[in-house]
């Protein structure tokens, strides 16, 4: 089976989408599916995009949670993707991972859903999504192999998902959280902002201004 | 300040807002805007303003200075109009990055202290299943956001939102 293992990050290198698709690759791969990955990043879909997503038996979405929903010009692909899948006529199954930079992977839920309507307006199938909480981490943590340490909930999420696609099998969402403690999850994003602020020349205080005031 | 948020066609809005505008702020699709690159700059570069400097770039400070807010987007799979999410999307810096525990979950802690109300009005051809998924938004992202939800509305095409414009929060 070819799978189109689609990145709608945002962001051309080391986004967190990109880092479970790297993970899950060849959990597909063991499982003797062909993977074709295509980058979802822009407003504009690309016609050869376009194509060879529609050439492809299974599409996994990986993505990152904004505003509760999906990334705007990721709803914008869809779109044009809609268009272009109807036309093929295709019925391959779809699954998707949206991680959060909330702890709490439920959080995703609504993203989830909005992939399911698109799914039945394209004609597609709707597998199902996994909602991974605490996803601020994983570019942290990217040399960490699957199923170690913090990795031990999406591992089992993306060998459920890996065994599902082949065999087509759909079902509930499954919402999940790496595997570390809400309060270190929490403090450690926090330093990271710290951090960030003060590489580029702010005071920790600067985080909290408010402008127009 | 009240703010309208939309994605109509010029034409459709002059109908739907004749006269004078008052103290109505609009945000419209009338220049190009460009999507969010997930950076974080509006956090940790120029806190409270995006760094991509086109029209839209300042949108957290406007949401700041709101007291009602009105959305009309198309409904898209039960989220919104591609223009709408991207003004969304482009005003995280409304809210502050650090986390806070609210009802037992993990969301952003306010920059502001303004409490908006937020009303949101959908159209285009919308499913059942899409209008269970467009409430849940809009409530999550009142929570998300600070603000208070006053309300969700379909309407299959825009025009029948004509004579309800005075409503009570406009």
């Amino acid at each position: 089976m070819q799978v189109a293992l689609i990145n709608g990050s945002p962001k051309r290198h080391r986004s967190a989408s990109g880092c479970i698709l790297k993970y899950l690759q060849p959990l597909l791969e063991q499982e003797g599916h062909v993977t074709a990955a295509f980058s979802l990043g822009r407003p504009e879909l690309a016609p050869q995009d376009a194509k060879g997503i529609g050439d492809c038996d299974a599409l996994i979405f990986a993505l990152p949670l904004y505003v509760d929903g999906l990334p705007s010009h990721l709803v914008s692909c869809l779109l044009q993707l809609e268009e272009s899948l109807a036309r093929s006529g295709g019925k391959m199954g779809v699954y998707a991972i949206v991680n959060c930079g909330f702890y709490e992977g439920h959080q995703a839920r609504w993203a989830l859903n909005i992939l399911e309507n698109w799914c039945h307006r394209a004609g597609l199938r709707w597998g199902y999504g996994i909602g991974l909480g605490a996803g601020g981490v994983l570019l942290s943590i990217e040399n960490v192999p699957l199923g170690a340490g913090p990795t031990r909930n999406l591992a089992q999420a993306l060998r459920q998902l890996a065994s599902s696609v082949g065999q087509g099998f759909g079902g509930e969402n499954v919402f999940t959280t790496m595997n570390m403690p809400k309060l270190i999850y929490k403090l450690a994003a926090e330093v990271g902002w710290c951090r960030s602020a003060k590489a580029n020349g702010l005071k920790i205080r600067d985080l909290s201004l408010r402008r127009g005031s | 300040m009240r703010l309208v948020i939309h994605d109509l066609e010029p034409d459709c809005f002059k109908q739907l807002f004749p006269g004078q505008l008052g103290d109505l702020h609009i945000i419209s699709p009338e220049a190009p805007i460009h999507h969010c690159l997930g950076c974080f700059g509006c956090w940790v570069k120029t806190p409270g303003a995006c760094v991509i400097r086109d029209h839209y770039g300042d949108l957290g400070e406007l949401f700041a200075r709101c007291q009602e807010v009105l959305i009309i987007s198309r409904c898209c799979y039960g989220g919104f109009s591609p223009f709408v999410k991207n003004v969304l999307d482009r005003s995280i810096s409304y809210i502050h990055p650090f986390f806070v525990n609210k009802n037992g979950e993990m969301h952003h802690r306010r920059r502001y202290s303004n409490r908006a109300r937020l009303e949101v009005w959908f159209y285009g051809d919308t499913t059942e299943q899409e209008k269970h998924t467009a409430r849940g938004l809009v409530e999550a992202n009142t929570i998300n956001l600070w603000w208070e939800a006053a309300g969700v509305e379909f309407f299959q095409i825009p025009e029948e939102m004509e004579g309800r414009l005075p409503c009570k929060s406009l």
